[in-house]
């Protein structure tokens, strides 16, 4: 009997499109304008967030409506360090990075004893709870000014700099995430969102690798968040708000929750419609919900997730 | 002792399910639990394996008393189940499903950065020719045949190298050839594997021929448990099950 | 602590509680016979205490108006629930819940931009009405006799529920409903039509919780996710789809509000969530719920 290779996921270095857009996006710099690079930095750092989503989602099974509680706490975490403290750059990147995980331990653990609409719906209460905290606590976080002044170090003070600071930290970041998912670990959710009976009658303990899926999640949103209070050079509390929650959702849904790279996609294609938008008005949830339901009647799948669907159905009526 | 249950009930509200059914399953069996249509064998299963919470009375499963444990710790005891509706994964492919199982298994499910498909290549093959699906190994879940399906649900299950294994109607639905190939297939893993197997069924035949011991339930009760002739034989057995005749 | 300030306190939660479940009771209704939790019944609840506000102010008919104007919101909302139900919720029922989740969730971020656009970002608010307009002594402390008003409105809420769940036709259709779709659809009972009404009485519930919610609080953006934070709270205290159980979870989380408020009012809204992390610890699914399985 021939045993065949199983690889269903090819080695990424298959991917010579990657190569390219990694390319792309190093030489960018030197061919867009430093306002477009800006965007096109804030389109990184949230996709990193539309990742967090998405491993919740595309790959556990679970809507998350929070995760901005824990980009918002690490963007606090690393502008506090590095305005009331002056502490290390480095450091403070990881402080964010670590208290994102933390909360997202404690939140994980009282929410992973749920399931379903109820998870869902936990997360934007915790997410409510802890961007309510920070706005009213005026003495510490500032309140509804938030923090200013929040800059990186010398070396990276530049957009340019900044600029290839994030591209780097992006791409070890999600090539750390592509193996994760593909490893056993990211099997067992998969194996939990597709029959999680079938998972908890073959020895999973579910509640356990939620909880580890959802503190993975949390950290990369607090590496978002972290790289963004410098970038932006300021944090506010609508950082935490369950409509900044919403935008990793809309990502996912636009670019394909059931592909690796469809939040990416639909998170470029959201930032730079958003700064379209916002060039004449205020109403952006009017149009991220209007959105999101042409993407559940239209498009269910995601840009991506269609595509993938028509290749899948071409490769069959070929055979 | 292998696999015992004393005076096992569960009711929902008034409604008695299974009523103190006591009853032990020796290693290496096959052992069948018959009885007709509403008779509490699946709920019987159901707790052993922890899908539900006994009202009252205990299981023991390797000298250990198992009845408060959640269902993913007596899996990891060594017991996995099969469902009478079949669950398996729709969206992995064969392989991808008892891979599944080994990786939980083997505890390699902690594992963050190697590629899943590197682990226990041997293991799934070997698992996937005994049960006749290799050709099938990068087909999805869903896209197999409904006979298909229910192998893949058995080798799935073989792919936590259980010591019991708890088949909920593992014939339902088949033709009786395919009924035929998976009855010689349950041998074959009690035989050749030394798994014990504890299945239910309803189809009279399938049962004589391949089961060891047998137990009866009606209506939540179980009314005889022994050898096929011994059961065969008893009264009460002909009365509600057989229809009287022998 | 004497006796008076905290029968006080404990009157101030009972109505708070009341309000609570006039909310939740639309949210368990819907939720019970539907399947489908609707994110979105808060921001109807948001809308109709902005409406109410604007028919109120548009018709200026002294002591009268705002009950008017409770009616009408109600009944506009009502008409918003039919239209939400008849549009989008519709197509919703063979999908899974990821997808209704996600699509009421877009209803959320719709509604709170058309408020924003419709009423601008101040508070808005309604002065109580006679013949609510002063307080009851108890025990020498005053307390608003508005909140009566809420508190039997509460009531009869209950005593309607109860008389259409275990009374009616109606009712022994919704009970079956809840309990097995398909028998009813098989018995004849059109299903749609019965979502659909179902859908408009919870959205009818959620319009007039808003609307009389007004006078009791302030009218402002960002009422929609409180109220459906709390209303969780409520469901996961008192257990899923029960209604006895959001009577309890209403009660519980009214004074665990009122007496936090007192204790310190900044941490009120995390009082309610370390009751709720309690809950979650020792009973996931809720004093009255039912485990799954």
């Amino acid at each position: 009997m021939e045993r065949m290779q199983t690889e269903r996921n090819p080695g990424i270095r298959n991917q010579w499109w990657l190569a390219l857009l990694i390319a792309a996006a190093l030489f960018a710099p030197f061919v867009i304008s430093e306002f477009y690079l800006a965007i096109l930095g804030e389109a990184l750092i949230m996709s990193l967030l539309a990742l967090s989503f998405n491993l919740l989602f595309g790959y556990m099974g679970q809507l998350s409506f929070g995760q901005a509680a824990f980009y918002g706490l690490s963007g606090y975490t690393v502008a506090m360090l590095l305005t009331k403290v002056h502490f290390n750059f480095w450091l403070s990147i990881l402080a964010g990075i670590l208290m994102a995980g933390i909360l997202g331990l404690i939140i994980g653990f009282f929410c992973v004893r749920l399931r379903g609409i109820y998870f869902s719906i936990l997360t934007l209460a915790f997410g409510q709870l802890l961007f309510f905290v920070i706005y009213k606590w005026h003495n510490f976080t500032g309140g509804d000014d938030g923090i200013q002044g929040v800059f990186p170090p010398e070396a990276l003070k530049s957009p340019v700099n900044y600029y290839f600071f994030i591209v780097i930290v992006f791409i070890l970041a999600t090539f750390l995430l592509w193996r994760i998912v593909h490893s056993p670990f990211g099997y067992i959710l998969k194996s939990m969102r597709d029959n999680p009976e079938r998972t908890e009658f073959l020895g999973i303990n579910i509640g356990r690798y939620q909880l580890i899926a959802f503190v993975i999640a949390a950290a990369y949103a607090g590496l978002a968040g972290a790289l963004w209070a410098p970038f932006y050079r300021s944090i506010a509390p609508f950082a935490l708000m369950w409509i900044k929650s919403g935008e990793p959702v809309m990502a996912a849904i636009l670019g394909g929750p059931t592909t690796f790279f469809g939040p990416i996609f639909g998170m470029f294609l959201m930032t730079f419609f958003h700064a379209w938008v916002l060039g004449f008005t205020v109403y952006w949830p009017v149009i991220m919900g209007a959105l999101i339901l042409v993407i559940i009647f239209f498009l269910p799948g995601g840009i991506l997730g269609f595509a993938q669907e028509k290749w899948k159905a071409r490769k069959t009526s070929a055979k | 002792m292998f696999l015992q249950t004393q005076a096992l009930t569960k009711e929902f509200g008034k409604l008695r399910a299974v009523n103190e059914v006591s009853l032990e399953v020796r290693k290496g069996d096959v052992h069948a639990i018959i009885g007709p249509n509403g008779a509490g064998k699946s709920t019987y299963f159901n707790l052993i394996t922890g899908y539900h919470r006994a009202t009252s009375g205990k299981v023991l499963f390797k000298d250990k008393e198992i009845t408060k444990l959640p269902a993913y710790s007596r899996c990891k005891l060594g017991m996995t189940r099969s469902f009478q509706i079949t669950s398996i994964y729709p969206k992995l492919t064969v392989y991808e499903s008892v891979l599944m199982a080994l990786l939980s298994h083997r505890k390699a499910t902690l594992s963050f950065f190697s590629s899943a498909t590197r682990f226990f290549s041997e293991e799934v093959w070997r698992v996937l020719e005994d049960i006749g699906l290799a050709d099938q190994a990068k087909t999805l879940g869903e896209s197999i045949s409904h006979g298909d399906k229910k192998r893949l649900e058995l080798a799935i299950t073989l792919g936590t190298e259980p010591d019991l294994l708890l088949l909920d109607e593992p014939t339902c639905g088949m033709s009786p050839e395919e009924t035929e190939i998976t009855m010689g297939l349950i041998s074959k893993l009690s035989t050749e594997r030394g798994i014990t197997i504890l299945f239910t069924e309803h189809d009279m035949g399938v049962v004589f021929g391949i089961a060891k011991r047998i137990s009866v339930l009606h209506q939540g009760t179980l009314i005889a448990d022994g050898s096929p002739e011994e059961v065969r034989a008893s009264e009460e057995v002909q009365k509600v099950y057989l229809g009287g005749t022998a | 602590m004497s006796f008076d300030v905290l029968f006080n306190q404990f009157m101030s939660g009972i109505a708070r509680g009341a309000l609570l479940f006039l909310v939740a009771s639309g949210l368990s209704l819907t939720f019970g016979v539907l399947r489908v939790l609707n994110f979105a019944h808060g921001s109807i609840y948001m809308l109709g205490a902005f409406v109410t506000y604007s028919i109120w102010k548009y018709l200026l008919i002294p002591v009268v108006g705002f009950y008017v104007a409770t009616i009408l919101a109600s009944l506009t909302m009502a008409g918003v629930g039919l239209l939400m139900e008849f549009f989008l919720l519709r197509r919703l029922y063979s999908r899974g819940w990821p997808e209704q989740l996600l699509a009421t969730y877009a209803v959320i971020l719709i509604l709170t931009d058309i408020v924003k656009w419709g009423w601008g970002g101040e508070f808005l608010s309604i002065p109580r009405p006679k013949p609510f307009t002063g307080a009851v002594f108890l025990f020498g402390f005053p307390f608003p006799s508005y909140n009566f008003f809420i508190i039997l409105l509460g009531l009869a809420l209950v005593v309607f529920l109860w008389w259409l769940v275990y009374r009616t036709r109606l009712g022994d259709i919704i009970r079956a409903a809840a309990s097995d779709r398909e028998m009813v659809s098989a018995l004849g009972i059109p299903i749609p039509w019965l979502f659909t009404w179902i859908f408009v009485l919870g959205s009818l519930i959620a319009g007039l919780s808003g609307a009389v919610s007004a006078p009791f609080g302030a009218i402002r953006l960002g009422m929609d996710i409180e109220i459906i934070v709390e209303c969780f709270a409520v469901v996961v205290i008192g257990g899923m789809g029960s209604l006895p159980g959001t009577l309890l979870g209403s009660f519980i989380v009214g004074q665990v509000y009122s007496f936090g408020i007192m204790y310190k009012p900044e941490l009120a809204l995390a009082f309610i969530f370390i009751v709720m992390a309690i809950v979650l610890i020792i009973r996931p699914w809720g004093i009255f719920g039912r485990p799954e399985r």
